[in-house]
């Protein structure tokens, strides 16, 4: 298992623009890091609204999008990071980190208070 | 057609008080029916973060005057907020029923509602987050803001010696009930930068790159032509500004109710967690203040 691993989870409206697997392909390439993908979306339409009922279920169920990296390098893990923040901005929430390895989750985090995380 | 008149003042006969009575009686020459009431002669308790108004349907469990409040503002068609600046912002009393407002926030309870502010100063230059609380109240609530005018005077009651001032809040009393009357949220005061809050107050980015609205947390590119900055706004961003309904209903459902679960996960590790901080110096914050002899 790699030392660094994160999930960014981003919750619907939080990306500033689509996440295409095409652009986060380039991501890992430029910087050699292992980069994964998956969108789960349980909403359903409400009267012509998207609506979800998120109280009281798993964060891991609700609809979201999760951008994983993972590295054994430092340098390049964080490279990474910065350029996912870069693009889509970091994850909003406290929870928005859950099930990275702990130095995977502390350097994302790091990485969005150094540079304010696009926010 | 009725418009209520907010205080966020506690001086009577001063500034914020002249100034919105004067304001009423222009939306009463517009037919409307009015009314005036004082924040500060109500009690409004802090938020305590509880979040039972989100995570149950009951709503908030504070007994004090804020459902009262919120009752005078649901009877109203429109809002005329009126208070003073004080150190370059708005009146605690407001803030304080900001951070009450947040079951309303998430139900969208008064959403379509119009509104007016008048901020009276005292000071030029010491007025640059004054349209901060009232943009978030009614950003919030959901309200159509057409009016935010500060209002320069100073000592009690010296407003009166400003008779532009004086005719400024009546005109300001009679457009809101007139825009309520024809339902047109055409904007009346002088535009800002932000289209939406119409504030001038702009945060950079950590990036250097990107400026956004503190405010509507709409982001944008500064730009300087002729020698003269402007914001060139992200139009996706201008779509979903901050107080936008499905922005707001976003941001209850996946940033704040979401949060149960992780705090219930977390739990039993905080528990342990948390000994380290429980007694220290909590004695000190229990001490109730001594009434003065």
């Amino acid at each position: 298992m790699a030392k660094y691993i994160v999930h960014l989870r981003y919750y619907p409206g939080d990306p500033l623009e689509e996440i295409r697997r095409t652009d986060l392909d380039r991501i890992a390439g430029a910087h050699g890091v292992e980069v994964s993908f998956e969108k789960m979306d349980h909403r359903d339409m409400v009267d012509g609204k998207l609506r979800e009922e998120t109280l009281d279920w798993p964060l891991e169920e609700i609809s979201q999008e999760i951008i994983t990296i993972r590295s054994e390098d430092e340098p390049r893990f964080r490279r990474a990071v910065e350029a996912i923040y870069d693009r889509y901005r970091s994850p909003r929430t406290p929870y928005g980190f859950w099930g990275s390895s702990p130095e995977g989750a502390r350097l994302a985090k790091t990485v969005a208070d150094e540079t304010g995380g696009g926010w | 057609m009725k418009i209520l008149g907010l205080l966020g003042s506690f001086r009577k006969n001063g500034n914020s008080d002249i100034l919105a009575k004067e304001a009423l009686m222009g939306a009463e020459e517009a037919g409307a029916e009015v009314e005036l009431l004082r924040l500060t002669d109500h009690r409004i308790e802090p938020c305590q973060g509880f979040g039972l108004c989100l995570f149950r349907k009951e709503g908030c469990h504070i007994k004090d005057d804020v459902k009262f409040i919120w009752s005078k503002i649901g009877e109203a068609d429109g809002i005329l907020l009126s208070g003073p600046c004080y150190f370059l912002e708005a009146t605690a009393v407001i803030k304080q029923l900001i951070d009450r407002a947040w079951v309303l926030a998430h139900r969208g309870t008064f959403r379509g509602k119009y509104a007016s502010v008048m901020i009276t100063y005292g000071t030029k230059g010491w007025t640059s987050l004054a349209m901060l609380q009232p943009n978030i109240f009614f950003g919030i609530l959901g309200f159509k803001v057409i009016h935010r005018e500060a209002v320069h005077t100073q000592g009690l009651g010296e407003v009166v010696h400003e008779n532009q001032s004086l005719q400024k809040a009546r005109r300001i009393g009679l457009e809101l009930a007139r825009a309520v009357e024809n339902q047109d949220p055409t904007y009346r005061s002088t535009p800002g930068l932000c289209p939406i809050c119409q504030d001038w107050n702009i945060r950079v980015l950590k990036d250097r790159k990107n400026v956004e609205c503190p405010t509507c947390g709409v982001r944008g590119r500064l730009t300087v032509r002729d020698g003269v900055i402007d914001v060139e706004f992200d139009q996706r961003a201008l779509g979903e500004y901050r107080f936008d309904p499905e922005v707001c209903y976003n941001h209850f459902t996946y940033h704040i109710k979401p949060s149960r679960d992780y705090f219930m996960r977390t739990k039993d590790e905080r528990k342990v967690m948390v000994r380290r901080y429980k007694n220290y110096l909590n004695p000190a914050s229990s001490i109730e203040p001594k009434a003065e002899e």
